[in-house]
């Protein structure tokens, strides 16, 4: 539980009625119902833990929409691929008592290899099939990989090096802790680079070339099989970075993540708009959010309800996600043909 | 029969119902990954008739049934923009909600003595309609596959008759359908329906006969268990599906060997099987190559018939 | 130049094309004409390599191309403007440009060639960071045409480029073709509307049912039975 510092000065207590006359707003009604500034500022504390560990979700998301994108088919082994990353790090940092750039390093590499593993086996195996016999084969390649770890690691929880030392430091009302504003901003940095990836190479033009009409960029010439091959390694080391800054945020892995990284990656993906790499990033951005307020507020159980519930309700409401694309058509063709 | 194997064949029996769930789905052109929920629905529904409200079996079953249905005829009219993968998304969402849910509803009573009921996150303990009415293994046995083999009756009728083709046309072009003048919307919340009672019916079963129930028994992994029978098994038939339980529960639980390493092999020869035969094994192809020979002497019989 | 013989193309038991035989002369601009689902596109696709044909061969210059990638079609000098343009849409305009000179390597030669075409297609050149998805339907055509350039073809591909224009447009898409033309590209056109292509052509070709049906220079028989031809099918 966080400890509130409640600010002398009026000035604060002064503010919280301004907020009370948007009343419609969600910051309306928290201010009216919560008692006085205090809530405000435990919401917007909320607010920015959210969008920290949100980044790391960021990222899981844009590895499933990187490969959504240029197959058209769902990953359903991702997570537990990135997870074989994040234990082959634990590994390294078991026997070798190595740190930071070693364990980094293995985890990044395995989760390519798991990745590649899933790309072949599911997705190029099966390319003439239909997607939904990718999206089949990549769940028993999940359940697959998570036996094999955890027969590897039977104590199924490992201790994970952590990438700053663990500290809180204090700015005004509000508490950073040092381990997610690390996981922030490498997050920021790695999707900064994918982003310049995307629009400055040549790799980056034929993945969005192939995302947007893969016959027109076969026409074009381009190797639509290789552009996916690699568009699968890109994906599996960013959600590998990803699963190393959630390890090294919490100090340990476990077994048990596999299909939250999954899902976590899957919702924020779908919230944001399938397709769509900007779309991924505000997606993964507002699921971390939406996760801490209903933790905070409702409590551990609160954090899944709110997120399938967001997902439930957006699906219903909008069923192309938030910044969907053309996509959606050419997806609900694609996916029907089962 | 040794009970090991009586509880293996009741096991292949109760998943068949949602292996038949999701595939009447899949028949109408809809993925989905949230079959559990109805299946809990069904399970929690009827653990609640027979255990708090003392009703007989037959009526539980046909509360869960109802209960499972109607949400699943509910969900299917929400759900009716929602296409393809969304629907996937949709469907997964709603069954973790059901589970989340579950998680947090509590209602005990003391029967007997004893605190009975849904219990939350620990479960609902003491669905003991079983024994209180002497019934054994093998009769709920024989239950189970009564119920299977009605359901599996059902589908065989529709699939020879009108209904069957109607529900794959709804699947595999519904704008033609509509053309057609088929009402596609009333169609699609229609199978939801029936496959949430199907899903449920084998809930009721599953909670009765282990007679301890908790959420963590409707997760993902289940629902997307479900799916992927009738994916291994084949979409061509009915059969398709129990086809693909039997070569998990049946082939695979029930051989020790494979203990530790249930998993790395299933999931294999899942793989692999998909590469090779990415319909299934028993797809609208072969399945109509095995029915020739049995047409051509329905037709021939005809012909003599006429003459 | 492109020698065509006896193309079977079929998408799985049903066969679009039932032994295509034709000749692409180089200089030229030959047209593919029949009625709708003659086989038109599936030829084209066949001999851009997005199909591959049962049988038959494909022949450009004197090199066998029938089951070639797609990759090296392009690199053998044949560009294909797809049928309904297929630009990439949410890439601006220079983007797609870029993505059609992706088989090449010489950045030097292609900026050369990005500014030629951009000379060729002023409107372009003004709409050049604007995403491609928002321009009008003719410069959605220019820019195929241009993407498809940028590769420097021998033999260009045109699969129904005056499908869904304005009359006006369609006019001035016509005169790029036989601009181009004269510029010294080889050109195969693929063309619903018979009266334009046949104000282009120098020779053509009628396919019905996946079948070549009539071939000739257009004045060797009267404009309006290859119309009726062309749009309803042979008289049976």
């Amino acid at each position: 539980m966080r400890q509130l510092r409640r600010d002398a000065s009026t000035s604060r207590g002064a503010k919280a009625p301004r907020f009370g006359r948007h009343d419609g707003s969600v910051w309306g009604k928290l201010a009216r119902t919560s008692v006085g500034a205090g809530a405000m500022i435990q919401f917007l504390q909320s607010l920015v833990d959210g969008l920290m560990i949100g980044s790391a979700y960021a990222l899981l998301a844009l590895g499933f929409t990187l490969i959504f994108g240029v197959l058209r088919r769902l990953n359903l082994a991702y997570g537990s691929s990135i997870l074989v990353g994040a234990f082959a790090g634990a590994a390294v940092f078991a026997q070798w008592k190595l740190g930071g750039w070693a364990v980094a390093a293995a985890t990044l590499a395995a989760a390519v290899v798991a990745g590649i593993y899933v790309e072949r086996l599911c997705f190029w195996a099966m390319r003439k099939g239909a997607a939904i016999a990718s999206m089949v084969s990549s769940f028993a390649v999940w359940m697959q990989l998570e036996e094999l770890l955890a027969l590897l690691f039977p104590e199924r929880t490992l201790s994970f090096p952590a990438l700053v030392e663990r500290s809180v430091f204090v700015l005004g009302p509000f508490q950073f802790r040092t381990e997610y504003v690390a996981m922030f901003a490498l997050a920021a940095l790695l999707m900064a680079g994918l982003e310049w990836t995307m629009r400055a190479t040549r790799f980056g033009l034929a993945v969005r070339a192939v995302t947007e009409h893969p016959e027109a960029a076969r026409a074009m010439g381009v190797p639509v099989a290789r552009i996916a091959f690699w568009a699968f390694v890109v994906a599996s080391a960013i959600g590998g970075a990803a699963a190393y800054l959630m390890a090294a945020a919490e100090e340990q892995v476990t077994l048990h993540s596999g299909m939250q990284l999954t899902f976590t990656g899957l919702v924020a993906m779908m919230i944001g708009g399938i397709g769509s790499l900007r779309g991924a990033v505000l997606g993964g951005l507002m699921l971390g959010v939406v996760e801490t307020l209903a933790q905070a507020h409702l409590g551990g159980s609160g954090r899944e309800f709110a997120a399938f519930g967001l997902l439930f309700l957006l699906l219903v409401l909008r069923p192309g996600g938030l910044l969907a694309q053309d996509f959606a058509a050419r997806d609900a063709a694609a996916l029907r043909r089962v | 029969m040794d009970d090991y194997l009586l509880s293996v064949l009741a096991n292949i029996g109760m998943f068949s119902f949602l292996a038949l769930s999701a595939y009447l789905l899949l028949l109408t052109g809809e993925i989905s990954f949230g079959q559990q929920a109805f299946f809990a629905i069904g399970a929690y529904a009827s653990g609640v008739a027979t255990a708090l409200w003392g009703l007989p079996f037959v009526l539980a079953l046909v509360i869960g049934a109802v209960a499972g249905g109607a949400a699943a005829g509910i969900v299917g009219l929400l759900t009716l923009r929602t296409r393809g993968l969304y629907f996937a998304m949709a469907t997964l969402a709603f069954a973790e909600l059901v589970r989340l849910g579950l998680q947090q509803w509590i209602y005990v009573r003391a029967i007997g003595g004893e605190p009975v009921g849904p219990n939350g996150v620990d479960g609902f303990r003491g669905i003991r309609y079983v024994f209180e009415h002497s019934i054994a293994q093998r009769e709920f046995l024989a239950i189970i596959a009564g119920l299977l083999a009605l359901v599996l009756a059902a589908f065989a009728i529709a699939e020879r008759g009108r209904l069957g083709s109607l529900l794959r046309l709804v699947g595999a072009d519904p704008l033609l359908a509509e053309t057609q003048g088929v009402n596609v919307k009333a169609v699609k919340v229609a199978a939801a329906a029936g496959a949430g009672a199907i899903a449920a019916v084998g809930g009721c079963l599953f909670a009765h006969l282990n007679t301890y129930i908790e959420p963590r028994n409707f997760d993902i992994m289940l629902g997307v268990h479900s799916l992927a029978y009738g994916l291994i098994g084949g979409l061509g038939t009915a059969f398709g599906p129990i086809l693909g339980v039997l070569i998990d529960v049946g082939l695979l639980e029930s051989v020790r060997v494979f203990q530790g390493y249930r998993m790395i092999v299933f999931g294999g020869l899942v793989a692999l099987l998909l590469v090779f035969m990415p319909r299934g094994i028993l797809d609208e192809v072969r399945v109509r190559w095995l029915a020739a020979p049995w047409r051509r002497r329905r037709g021939s019989m005809a012909r003599h018939a006429r003459a | 130049m492109l020698e065509i013989a006896d193309i079977v193309t079929a998408y799985g038991k049903i066969e679009a094309l039932k032994g295509v035989s034709l000749k692409v002369e180089p200089g030229k601009i030959t047209c593919l004409l029949g009625p709708n689902g003659a086989g038109k596109t599936t030829l084209m696709m066949t001999v851009a390599g997005i199909l591959k044909p049962r049988r038959g061969s494909v022949r450009f210059e004197g090199r066998e191309l029938a089951s070639a990638a797609p990759r090296r079609i392009v690199e053998s000098g044949i560009a294909l403007v797809p049928e309904n343009r297929l630009v990439f849409p949410n890439m601006t305009v220079a983007e797609n440009l870029a993505a059609g000179a992706f088989t090449r390597s010489d950045s030097a030669g292609i900026a050369e060639d990005i500014a030629r075409v951009y000379a060729r297609f002023p409107r372009l050149q003004e709409r050049s960071s604007q995403a491609a998805g928002t321009l009008s339907g003719g410069e959605q055509q220019m820019l195929a045409v241009a993407r498809a350039l940028m590769v420097r073809p021998k033999l260009l591909l045109m699969d129904e480029p005056s499908v869904g224009l304005a009359p006006l447009v369609v006019e001035e898409i016509f005169r790029i073709i036989r601009d181009l033309n004269r510029d010294g590209t080889t050109i195969f056109l693929v063309e619903q509307n018979a009266h334009m292509a046949l104000q282009v052509a120098h020779y053509f070709y009628l396919l019905e049912l996946g079948k070549v049906t009539f071939s000739g220079a257009p004045g060797q028989i009267a404009e309006d039975e290859v119309i009726q031809r062309a749009y309803l099918g042979s008289k049976k």
